[in-house]
């Protein structure tokens, strides 16, 4: 007994410092390693189902409604929104599988996104939209400008799951305000979009 | 030490003897200030190695549950699995919490679990402020937690948490800027100014520290005046009796 109390400390300083610094590297690697990159078209697609208003821009969140790095996504745009002037014509566009069941994708990511005042929030069945617009990342933000270019692409957080401010918000607001900024995209952070079957 | 030891080998009384000299008296009040000091102190400390540990289990179930409720699942398209977070709060969240356990219950008085106790708990704020995905309002635990820390009226063990969170945001600076500032390329001296506001708060706790232990200080030397004083009465009144007695027969 008295053997094994004498391991109990040198044990337990071996998990508590292997622990700590094994769960830094875990969370660390999480946090920062961005998802695939989005692709979207360099002119607003002529074919989109999405209205886009004659001499304002577009901005463009595509997310998955269940994905809880989504959270800090939509908790910034709200964020970003505010300081957007002009503010563009907004649409937040929730992923959802065909086969399941209607409301699925009415989460808190919804919920929240609905608070937003000027946001208009879809459901993409299968992530057809996405896919138009080249969204492989929950996430996604593109921004296009009010004669239907490409301006941004990416992501307005800056680590997976990560409240505060970001590269990609403050190149939104540059571009918004001044129509340039130091660089037209951004890493985004979030659960992955593209849809496989369920195995 | 009792009445009896203070009496001569023949029984005389012993009033008058130099035991009861100022300078002797105030060396016993000193002797008996530190001994009581030195008791509430490390009954003090372990009491705290006791508590802490209990915090820590409250942390680690109420992390465990952050990430049950916030974010059970990581999804790829249509398919879920359980998300890293909550096997991070599961394993982590031990791991954080075993060696102050086991010092806690091994060497609780010990200056070494103390340390332990304060870097431990800065893990405990870095983990839940992760959990919660950066939100503001959870880096309130460091300051909370620093308040804590200072009921061992050990200002050293504010240093060490300090350190702690110091090093994880010149780490973040260097490699990773953007999660903790939000921009790609801060100044190099950013981190001084998140810096400033814990420094601010150590300034008062390790005034509170010093001001604590001068007080405990001074608690010990006054029960001790107390006791010696009464020691010197009831030895006075020993004497006396037994004078009398000596008189009457």
């Amino acid at each position: 007994m008295a053997r094994l109390r004498a391991w109990i400390l040198p044990a337990c300083s071996v998990v508590w410092l292997g622990g700590a610094a094994a769960g830094a590297k875990l969370l660390w690697d999480h946090q920062t390693t961005p998802g695939a990159p989005g692709s979207p078209p360099r002119l607003w697609p002529a074919a989109s189902r999405l209205e886009r208003t004659p001499g304002r821009a577009t901005l463009l969140l595509m997310a998955h409604p269940r994905c809880p790095c989504t959270r800090a996504t939509v908790a910034e745009l709200a964020s970003l929104v505010e300081r957007l002037e002009p503010r563009p014509r907004i649409y937040v566009l929730l992923f959802k599988p065909r086969e399941f069941p209607a409301g699925w994708e009415r989460t808190d990511v919804w919920t929240a996104a609905s608070r937003i005042p000027g946001v208009t929030v879809w459901t993409d069945e299968d992530g057809e939209l996405a896919a138009r617009f080249g969204a492989a990342t929950s996430g996604q933000v593109v921004l296009y400008g009010a004669d239907g270019r490409l301006q941004f692409s990416g992501g307005i957080t800056s680590a997976r799951g990560h409240r505060g401010p970001s590269a990609g918000a403050e190149r939104i607001v540059a571009l918004a305000k001044e129509s340039a900024a130091e660089a037209t995209t951004s890493r985004v952070f979030g659960c992955s979009l593209i849809a496989r079957d369920a195995e | 030490m009792s009445a009896f030891q203070a009496l001569g080998d023949a029984g005389a009384p012993v009033a008058t003897r130099a035991d009861f000299s100022a300078d002797d008296r105030e060396q016993r009040i000193a002797a008996r200030a530190d001994a009581l000091f030195r008791e509430r102190r490390e009954h003090g400390l372990r009491r705290l190695d006791r508590v802490f540990p209990l915090l820590m289990l409250g942390q680690w179930v109420f992390a465990i549950l952050v990430a049950v409720l916030f974010s059970p699942y990581g999804w790829t398209g249509k398919v879920k699995a359980v998300h890293l977070h909550v096997y991070v709060a599961v394993f982590v969240g031990a791991a954080i919490t075993a060696l102050p356990l086991a010092l806690s219950r091994l060497r609780p008085g010990w200056a070494g679990t103390r340390h332990v106790m304060a870097a431990s708990q800065m893990l405990w704020s870095a983990l839940l402020i992760h959990l919660s995905g950066g939100r503001i309002e959870t880096h309130f635990h460091v300051f909370g937690s620093l308040a804590f820390l200072s009921f061992y009226y050990d200002w050293a063990v504010l240093v060490t948490a300090t350190v702690v969170v110091a090093a994880d945001h010149v780490v973040r600076q260097f490699t990773w800027p953007e999660s903790v500032y939000g921009v790609v390329n801060p100044e190099w001296w950013r981190f001084l100014e998140h810096a400033f506001w814990v420094v601010f708060e150590n300034a008062f706790l390790i005034l509170a520290c010093v001001t604590g232990l001068r007080d405990l200080k001074t608690a010990a030397r006054q029960q001790a005046r107390v006791e010696v004083l009464a020691e010197s009465d009831e030895l006075k009144t020993l004497a006396l009796e037994m004078a009398l007695d000596e008189a009457g027969r």
